[in-house]
């Protein structure tokens, strides 16, 4: 027996220690190889580069990709780099691809998105010297993409394009004596889109008129994105100190149920489709149809409505005359719709800034920096604003192409737009927000018994439940 | 006389059982019929309807769907999802028959234990375990591989035995215990005649687990990142909002192989069961 | 069946129980027997075996090579090569990678190569399950010389390898046929389970992802768990909801498919192939693209609210956010919709297998048609049928995509971080995947699984299509 046990013991003891050794000496290695590694960016090209650059669908489908990659391969084609489509979903997920080699070199996507990848350092901080457009995009862009990590301010992006809202109409809607009735302040603009008390007489008006078949403005509030610039206008936010504290949630902060009434006031002068979102994507062919005077949306989709009105059989004169794109309305001090008497204060509202920023995970950092270069110089920024109708975010194309990418802008830097919070906790916003708005959207539509909102104090209180589930939602589990 | 007396309550109860039919296949057709008026409407938004219908017919969304292929490119799309699909059904098939078979007709230590475990693991929530599915198919190199996901859909496919182990049980052994006299070894029995006599359950299992592959979404789009590489039920859900037409008409294509699968082997499906089997 | 009373049912489930108290009271009671006669045979093994079992105890297949079973020696040399490369090249670091999880914090921005704490845990897992594998392999190459030492001492000729071999087509036919569902299920359905159930213990999630390391916590999550005030009133009520849910829509599903099946069976219809296509096109199209019709078909700009407006009505908010029953039941309805053609289906196929005699006995009898269907109809399909309607009842009580699609994106006062309509697969979705904390998500997804399992095996162990499988045999 005993012969036998040893070679037994003998078996599993060679075994045993050949995976105890080998496994702690590989986890030490491990340990001794890692030392302070070195700046990525030394501005030298690694010729024979491939970048794969994930764009958006709209810049690939209007073809400004093609004319993008064509442009820079013919300017780079000396050094041997060539940048192709990485050919991957618009919202891919770097945290996701990029560890196991699957993500893009650079990706253009929302300031929120790419900044969330920052604590993971699945994306370059770049070197602020060798960014070209440095000084021509103006500070509150860069804010959107700057964090500080290792005890320093860093950027992390480069702006390309500022997303905000705009209030589109039908001007040919308007009643034909405005001038007359409907311009109180006399400076030659219809009341009805400069001031949201008179676009709410207005839709009510066209509303009760048409027997409930035609609206005034009308968007549905279910997206936070475009329901949350209400409360900011009194006082609200997301986020405290600039939207970088997510301890601080300020939904119902200052005079933000206000806002909540601003809503639940607009709601009534719509229908019920304002309450889910089957208006949002029918918005292009109510406008076209007359259906709705005005509603609000992004500046990339105006070719949309361009499209339904020439289905609906207008001619282009009449759609470049009568589909106009404008400024959101202000709003009443007074935080009611139909008490302009203390009055006005400018809307806020939720915006954007989408930018290219550069994989943590590519080989070929330096040429991607040349490529986000490339991409953001003041040619490659005017070609993708007059195919892709973008907002541009550096200051001297947006001059010079004027009207509303100039309003944007300025609204920008005055704060009327607030970025989105670029931390990773604004992730968790949206759904309280999102049920919030529902809810208070459904208000009047409420028999008067069931009214849930009806006082200032209820508002109140269910905006401070909202950022106490936002709170929850970070903080509890942690 | 009394045949007479009958007649018209039979009428009356035929009358019935195809309006009940007719009821229940216009609630069947009812969701499906604006997909199908949507793509086949000119505009190809659901909102410039008159009334239920379209103001005008057309093919166009059809057409752009097969010929405007730069950003969304469905033929390709539909030809992945055809391949991926295929290859899993004939696989998960072959594995969930032959499981089935063997738990039905053998009996061995810690059999019972397996078919409780079975059970046990369908109640794990699957998107919980989707992590460790990525995680190991990034450590074997299946990203970006179609045969990725014909090896997750073939290895689950045997999870579902259960049905197929129910078939097999109203088989009675008796037959095979003839054939087992007559000296034809356990697998001989299973090609030569378990398996002729279960042509029905193999119909129905191939076009099961046929139509998992072909709708699902969560692992492809979980799996594959290539564009060119995407099946039908992921290349629809990255289309634009404002890409309505062309999802109506993609949802509705998407339905033609399943039909025709159906027409082709209906007859084996419903009535080949009854054909199969063996009376009690 | 016919004296099914509940009275039997429920001494039927004490009997389940204190059955199983009896069985694990004897087992624990045979242990010690068990052990000994398990070991004896590794005694005997040990007494008696000959050098060239001990060349096998050695090097694996040493002692088959001995006794000239070529064939059988160079694979289990083989198996033994494999084994020892695995271990040297990445099995070793692996298995000590599972504890550690990791040393080294990588560091993209400067090129620094860190450990992944959730793939070492994976590997890690891998490994283990490898060296268990080697062992079960190791094991068998002793037992499998010592039975050769047998027969050379009696004379007798050991089995030559072709003649176990073609043991595997017959015999042991079973261990041919469930080798790869059996490695299939386990890489790819047991082992991201293993993997999950590990995440539990672990402070994987919210900032805690790699590349940062992650840690064991030990039962940390769960201690978490219970004491969090807002998680016990949320979790039971889902609870309530997500099983009258599952009852409810299982119910409806099986008793609609077997109705239209029955409908469809008629004599007196005609052009079955035809109108059974209305809902084989519903299990064409596929699930999520329907719910995304049937959300747009209840939503306040929908055709059936058009209707209503039309109609001088006011609009319904069939899923809105004071929906509650309404949106049950339209995702009862969905549900419906989306599984009764797989149901019907499956009903279809088992009528037609039914004995046609007992009808026409019982029409003799003068038996209605409903009795008919009370007596002989049902029992005989429920009893074909047992384990799927189960199975069907696990995959309702973890439906996702109904609630998702309908009615995603509601937190409700009352609810931590649900509404009303999530069952509690959405909730777990919410805390996990949503807001990213995969560990305690994970911790929550075994409590459920205890719960839910202990329900469905006792109903499956008490079902007769389990007990008596042999009924039709």
């Amino acid at each position: 027996m005993g012969k036998n046990l040893s070679a037994l013991v003998a078996h599993i003891a060679v075994i045993v220690a050949i995976i105890i050794t080998l496994g702690l000496v590989s986890a030490f290695a491990a340990g001794a190889s890692a030392g302070q590694g070195s700046d990525r960016f030394t501005g030298e090209l690694e010729e024979g580069a491939t970048l794969r650059i994930l764009e958006n669908d709209t810049a690939i489908k209007q073809g400004y990709l093609k004319e993008l990659l064509d442009a820079f391969n013919a300017e780079y084609a000396e050094y041997g780099i060539t940048a192709v489509d990485a050919n991957m979903d618009q919202y891919t997920d770097l945290e996701n691809d990029g560890p196991y080699g699957y993500g893009p070199d650079v990706l253009y996507q929302a300031n929120d998105r790419i900044m969330r990848y920052v604590d993971g350092r699945h994306i370059m901080p770049l070197p602020v010297d060798a960014i070209d457009c440095l000084d021509v995009v103006g500070e509150q862009a860069w804010m959107a993409y700057s964090a500080v990590s290792d005890g320093q301010t860093n950027i992390f992006g480069v702006p390309v394009n500022i997303q905000g809202p705009l209030l589109y109409y039908r001007k040919d809607l308007l009643p034909e004596n405005w001038e007359e009735e409907w311009d109180d302040d006399e400076n030659g603009v219809c009341d009805i889109v400069e001031y949201w008390t008179d676009l709410y007489r207005f839709s009510k008006q066209r509303k009760e008129e048409s027997g409930g078949t035609q609206f005034g403005y009308m968007r549905s509030f279910l997206e936070p994105y475009f329901s949350v610039g209400y409360l900011y206008s009194y006082g609200g936010y997301t986020f405290g100190n600039n939207n970088t504290d997510p301890t601080d949630i300020g939904h119902s902060a200052g005079n933000a149920e206000l806002g909540g009434r601003v809503i639940r006031q607009l709601a009534s002068i719509m229908d019920e489709r304002c309450i889910d979102d089957s208006v949002t994507t029918g918005a292009y062919s109510a406008l076209a149809s007359g259906e709705f005077f005005a509603t609000i949306t992004t500046p990339d989709v105006y070719t949309m409505f361009v499209d339904e009105m020439k289905a609906d059989g207008y001619s282009d004169e009449f759609i470049a005359e009568n589909l106009v794109t404008a400024d959101i309305p202000k709003l009443p001090v007074s935080g009611d719709l139909e008490d302009e008497s203390q009055g006005f204060i400018e809307s806020k509202m939720m915006g954007g800034v989408n930018g290219y920023a550069i994989s943590s995970y590519t080989d070929y950092p330096n040429a991607a920096l040349a490529f986000v270069n490339f991409a953001t110089s003041y040619e490659m920024i005017s070609r993708r604003n007059e195919l892709l109708g973008i907002v541009p975010a550096r200051s001297d194309v947006a001059s010079d192409v004027g009207g509303l990418s100039e309003v944007i802008n300025a609204n920008l830097e005055e704060g009327n737009i607030v970025v989105m919070p670029s931390i990773k906790e604004n992730a968790q916003i949206w759904t309280p927000l999102q049920t919030f708005f529902q809810d208070i959207a459904k208000d009047p539509y409420r028999t008067p018994a069931e009214y849930k909102y009806d006082t200032l104090e209820k508002i109140k209180a269910a905006l401070q439940n909202v950022d106490q589930q936002i709170y929850d939602a970070i903080f509890t589990l942690q | 006389m009394k045949k007479i007396k009958i007649k018209p309550q039979k009428l009356f109860n035929v009358a019935i059982t195809y309006l009940i039919i007719l009821a229940v296949c216009f609630i069947f057709l009812f969701p499906i019929l604006w997909l199908v008026l949507a793509s086949f409407s000119k505009t190809g938004s659901i909102y410039s309807f008159d009334g239920f219908f379209p103001t005008e017919f057309s093919l166009d969304s059809f057409i752009r769907l097969f010929t405007d292929t730069d950003l969304y490119n469905y033929p390709r799309w539909f030809l992945n999802t055809l391949f991926i699909a295929l290859m899993s059904s004939l696989i998960g098939t072959t594995l969930t028959i032959l499981t089935a078979y063997v738990m039905s007709r053998f009996r061995f230590k810690s059999r019972k234990t397996m078919m409780k475990m079975t059970l046990i693991l369908g109640m794990f929530p699957s998107f919980m375990t989707m992590t460790a599915v990525y995680l190991m198919m990034t450590q074997f190199n299946l990203i970006n591989q179609q045969w990725g996901l014909i090896l997750i859909y073939s290895a689950g496919a045997p999870m579902g035995y259960l049905t197929q182990k129910g078939f097999f049980d109203t088989i009675p052994s008796s037959i095979d215990e003839a054939a087992r006299i007559d000296g034809a070894s356990n697998f001989i029995i299973f090609i030569k005649i378990t398996l002729p006599l279960a042509a029905p359950m193999i119909v129905y299992t191939l076009l099961s687990s046929f139509v998992w592959p072909w709708s699902d979404f969560i692992l492809p789009q979980l799996l594959l990142k290539n564009k060119d590489l995407y099946t039908v039920a992921v290349g629809l859900m990255s289309l634009d909002d404002t890409e309505f037409s062309r999802f109506a008409a993609g949802s509705v294509f998407i339905a033609v192989p399943i039909v025709i699968f159906y027409f082709a082997l209906s007859k084996f499906l419903i009535s080949g069961l009854s054909a199969g089997a063996v009376k009690q | 069946m016919e004296n099914l009373t509940k009275q039997s049912a429920k001494s039927k489930i004490v009997g389940f129980f204190s059955d199983r108290g009896r069985k694990i009271s004897e087992f624990f009671k045979s242990l010690p027997q068990r052990i000994k006669t398990k070991f004896a045979g590794a005694k005997e093994i040990l007494y008696e075996g000959n050098g060239k079992v001990r060349a096998s105890m050695l090097i694996m297949g040493l002692g088959q090579l001995m006794y000239r079973q070529w064939a059988k020696g160079i694979l289990y040399m083989l198996v033994q090569a494999a084994f020892l490369a695995y271990f040297i090249l990445r099995g070793a670091s692996d298995f000590i990678g599972f504890f550690t999880l990791g040393t080294q914090e990588s560091n993209a921005w400067y090129g620094i190569e860190g450990d992944n704490s959730v793939i070492m845990m994976l590997m890690g897992i891998l490994s283990i399950i490898a060296i268990i594998f080697y062992a079960v392999i190791y094991v068998s190459n002793i037992k499998d010389c010592y039975v050769i030492q047998c027969a050379a001492d009696t004379l007798k000729n050991p089995k030559s390898f072709k003649k176990e071999l073609a043991e595997l087509l017959n015999q042991k036919f079973y261990k041919t046929a469930l080798a790869l569902p059996i490695v299939g299920v386990s890489v790819f359905s047991i082992l991201p389970i293993i993997f999950m159930i590990l995440i539990a213990f672990t402070n994987y999630g919210g900032n805690i992802v790699p590349p940062a390391l992650v840690d064991w916590v030990g039962f940390d999550n769960f201690g978490r768990i219970l004491t969090l005030g807002q998680f016990a009133p949320t979790f039971f009520k889902i609870f309530g909801w997500n099983i009258l849910w599952a009852v409810l829509s299982t119910a409806l599903n099986y008793f609609a498919g077997l109705g239209l099946a029955l409908l469809l069976n008629k004599k007196c219809v005609k052009g079955k192939t035809i109108w059974r296509l209305f809902p084989i096109l519903a299990y064409a199209v596929p699930g999520f693209i329907t719910l995304i019709a049937f959300k747009y078909m209840f939503s306040y700009g929908g055709p059936i609210n058009q209707m209503i407006t039309d109609a001088g009505g006011t609009a319904i908010g069939f899923l809105d956010i004071d929906a509650k029953w309404t949106a049950r039941l339209i995702g009862l309805f969905a549900n419906a919709w989306l599984n009764i053609p797989s149901s019907m289906l499956l009903a279809t196929g088992i009528l037609s297998n039914m004995n046609s005699d007992l009808y026409e006995a019982a029409r003799v009898d003068g038996a209605s048609a409903w009795k008919q269907f009370v007596k002989i109809t049902l029992p005989y399909v429920l009893f074909a049928t047992m384990p799927v309607l189960i199975s069907q009842f696990i995959a309702n009580f973890n439906n996702f995509g109904i609630f998702y699609f309908l009615r995603g994106g509601l937190y409700m006062d009352g609810y931590f971080l649900a509404s009303d309509t999530d069952l509690l697969i959405n909730w777990l979705y919410n805390m996990s995947i949503d807001n990213n904390y995969y560990s305690i998500g994970a911790a929550i997804s075994i409590i459920i699984f205890i719960v839910t399992s202990v329900i469905s095996l006792a109903v499956y162990v008490l079902s007769p299509s389990y007990k008596q499988e042999e009924t039709y045999q």
